[in-house]
């Protein structure tokens, strides 16, 4: 044991190095690591060189996989991050469990306020009234389209009265667009090319009934409610598709499609047209399938191009995915990472500082600019949408601060309803049940978990009075 | 030659030769007690004890009490008796994720006995290039397990996979793998068997210490290779079957990290084993208690197969020498 503790007292771990002496550290784990933490990264540079120089802190930015698993962890054995690097499901969870610091009072101090901010994302940072996050950089899901496809089978979208100059407006429509552009082996029921696939990617199947105004949650009566005609009409939507391609060529076309972040994802290897997707793409083509991006001149001379031409340097589009409400325009499914501060962490005030240092418009537009996303924010440079990276940055922009931008429900038990409601997509996709009876099932186990839930809470409150 | 020093010699001229023990202080003396010995065991064991203790014994207890609480890890656990056992029983995704687990291991545990046992017959046999097939063999369960599932999902893939490839070339149309709710777990089952090389190490171990002189006397008597393996062999290594069969029913319901990692337990939820749920109760859903009382339910499965293992072994495991 001695021998043990002279080595590791010898060897063991050391401060970090470049901590400047006399600095507060605040702690801060994220999701990101390699690449894609480079833009947190230079946002630290900054806040250490600038702020935290003058205040006497030091942010340290700590890298990790499952960073809600391990936040959650630590935050159980009283030794969390100072800041942490989170999602919006964990706001409820947090909040619902007093794990979570409530942020409104600093931020009223540091003058952080609810109108800076496009409100789909200042919600989601919200819960029963109560500030608990900060939101960093943002996803909104749209229609993703391959125009290249669209010109390629004009003649036929011309004949099923559809345009193939631009993307789909309604659901309606959106369906006569996915089937045109199906393509089957010659001789064959086999299909090789989808115009839209139910599950690809699968990320999003659990939130389609947004194209359909449904809601899964009612905030009034704060129980779910699956079995309204917005969320039957989404799962029937579902299963036609399922239908006309019939379950075989289901299950051999998925099982046939490539890894989402290689060439061989298949937006970019041209299996599926169109798809719901979020910024992401853009950078993934000019990694993946950087010919899909110089149509007009080569992708390194591609910047100079004046910004109003560079969507037409591109084969592909986006545009809000149709919805089938009448007169519902722009909808989109958003959702933000987040900055949150666990219960028991050590230096709150100093985490806080740094946080309301991402929100200032320059460092966030440094954020989502190199993450090659829109600002969270309501206002947003020139400068900023010029030079990113991202050709469609203003669509994303004006699509997230639309009042059709939706986000996922605010539920204590969220992802178990969330799984639950998963289960019966795949139900229905894979023809297993009908709408109704996958509906009816996840209804009574969402129910009972409900229930069950709303028991304890009481039960718990009764026990902690004692 | 030298004189042995004697206990009476004394001799002020050496004092060096004098300090030399006799040969009656250099006979080993009796310990005056057994403790002090257990003592100096438990000292050199310490670490491990210390360590088995806080990170094995003491979470299980744990999870034993969390079992009967309402305990989200975020808020103090509560104790609420019962309860968490109960509704488990009448969860249909827990009985989903036992059924999974029940098939996939009364298919994969024989799978995996009878390919490793037979391949490690195969290469108990003086073939060319024997350390080579078992090399190869055994390398596979050194690749890390992330890596083996990218490695199989590309395997898997009906378009693009090598296996479908091959099935192609024999006229076999495309299966598909992962995405089909009635192909998906089998397609586990075939995918366990890359790993089956660290328990054919353990065979090849067992056979080599079958006595030939046993093999000579069947063949005196006439036994043909199917007898001499039924006969001799397979008695020979039974302790080895059993200790393998032990080992493989703890790892069927440890299974986890592969089907996380190729099919996140679906489709529709036809590859969400035990180890999966337990997880998402645990970390997803926050419910630890929950998960801790399916956790400690897993925990009896094992103990009652093994038992039981045991219970049988009396009657084929034969132990040399008795």
């Amino acid at each position: 044991m001695l021998l043990l503790g002279g080595t590791l007292l010898a060897f063991g771990p050391r401060p970090h190095g470049k901590i400047p002496p006399g600095r507060v550290v605040v702690s801060y784990w994220e999701k990101w690591s390699g690449q894609e933490a480079d833009p947190m990264r230079a946002v630290i540079e900054d806040f250490n060189a600038t702020v935290g120089k003058e205040k006497n802190i030091f942010v340290e930015y700590v890298p990790m996989a499952t960073v809600q698993y391990k936040t959650l962890a630590a935050t159980a054995a009283g030794v969390p991050p100072d800041v942490a690097g989170l999602w919006p499901d964990q706001v409820v969870q947090y909040s619902l469990r007093n794990a979570a610091m409530p942020l409104d009072e600093l931020a009223r101090e540091y003058h952080i306020k609810p109108e800076d901010y496009k409100k789909v994302f200042w919600d989601m940072c919200r819960y029963q009234g109560r500030l608990y996050a900060l939101p960093t950089t943002p996803a909104v899901i749209v229609l993703n389209y391959n125009k290249k496809f669209f010109y390629e089978t004009a003649d036929k979208l011309r004949a099923a009265g559809l345009d193939p100059t631009r993307a789909p407006q309604s659901i309606a429509e959106f369906d006569k667009y996915a089937q045109a552009l199906d393509v089957y082996a010659p001789g064959t029921n086999r299909l090789i090319r989808a115009g839209y696939f139910t599950m690809e990617p699968t990320w999003y199947d659990t939130v389609q009934n947004i194209w359909f105004g449904g809601h899964s949650w009612d905030e009034r009566t704060q129980k779910y409610n699956l079995l309204t005609p917005a969320n039957i009409a989404t799962f029937e939507w579902i299963a036609s598709y399922s239908r006309r391609m019939g379950k075989q060529n289901l299950v051999d076309f998925q099982s046939g499609l490539g890894a989402f972040s290689s060439p061989t994802n298949p937006f970019l290897a041209g299996t599926v047209v169109m798809e719901q997707q979020g910024q992401w793409m853009g950078r993934l083509i000019d990694i993946y399938k950087p010919d899909m991006a110089q149509v007009i001149v080569p992708f390194g001379v591609e910047p100079f191009l004046p910004r109003v031409l560079r969507p037409f340097n591109y084969d592909w589009g986006i545009a809000a995915f149709p919805s089938n409400v009448p007169g519902v325009k722009d909808a989109s499914y958003d959702v933000t990472d987040v900055l949150m501060i666990p219960r028991g962490a050590r230096h709150p005030r100093e985490a806080f500082e740094f946080m309301a240092f991402t929100q200032r418009q320059d460092q966030m537009e440094k954020l989502c600019g190199m993450s090659g996303k829109n600002s969270p924010l309501m206002a947003t440079s020139d400068e900023y949408v010029y030079s990113n990276s991202n050709p469609y940055i203003d669509i994303y922009d004006r699509l997230a601060a639309s009042p059709n931008a939706r986000a996922n429900d605010q539920t204590p038990i969220y992802n178990e309803a969330l799984s639950l409601i998963e289960v019966a997509v795949q139900q229905v996709y894979l023809m297993q049940q009908t709408p109704i009876e996958a509906l009816t099932e996840a209804q009574r186990e969402i129910d009972k978990r409900l229930a069950s839930q709303d028991e304890l809470a009481a039960a718990r409150a009764a026990w902690s009075s004692r | 030659m030298t004189a042995a020093p004697t206990t009476t010699a004394t001799n002020t001229a050496a004092p060096a030769l004098m300090a030399q023990p006799t040969i009656a202080a250099a006979r080993p003396r009796p310990p005056k007690s057994g403790w002090g010995d257990i003592g100096k065991g438990l000292a050199f064991l310490s670490p491990w004890l210390v360590g088995f203790t806080v990170f094995t014994i003491v979470p299980i207890a744990l999870s034993g009490y969390f079992s009967l609480c309402d305990y989200s890890l975020l808020d103090p656990p509560m104790p609420i008796g019962l309860d968490n056992y109960r509704a488990l029983m009448k969860d249909q995704w827990f009985w989903n994720s036992m059924k999974v687990t029940a098939e996939y291991a009364i298919l994969a545990l024989p799978a995996g006995m009878l390919v490793s046992l037979g391949l490690a017959l195969l290469l108990n046999r003086p073939i060319r290039g024997r350390a080579i097939y078992r090399t190869a063999i055994f390398l596979p369960t050194l690749v890390p397990v992330a890596a083996t599932a990218m490695i199989w999902l590309w395997l898997f893939n009906t378009k693009l996979g090598l296996i479908n490839y091959v099935l192609g070339k024999i006229g076999i149309p495309p299966v598909p793998w992962l995405t089909s709710p009635s192909v998906a777990l089998p397609a586990m089952v075939f995918m366990s068997l890359w790993g089956v090389g660290y328990t054919v190490v353990i065979y090849l171990a067992g056979l080599q210490d079958v006595p030939a002189e046993l093999y000579e006397a069947a063949e005196l008597d006439g036994a043909t290779g199917w007898r001499r393996l039924w006969h001799v062999t397979l008695p020979m290594i039974s302790p080895v079957i059993f200790f393998n069969l032990i080992i493989a029913i703890i790892g069927v319901f440890r299974v986890f990290e592969i089907p996380l990692l190729m099919t996140n337990g679906g489709p529709a939820r036809a590859t969400q084993f035990i180890a999966m749920y337990v997880y998402d109760n645990a970390f997803l859903y926050v419910r630890m208690g929950y998960a801790s009382a399916m956790a400690w339910i897993q925990l009896i499965l094992v103990l009652i197969l093994t038992g039981i293992a045991f219970w049988t072994s009396s009657r084929w495991v034969h132990y040399q020498g008795k």
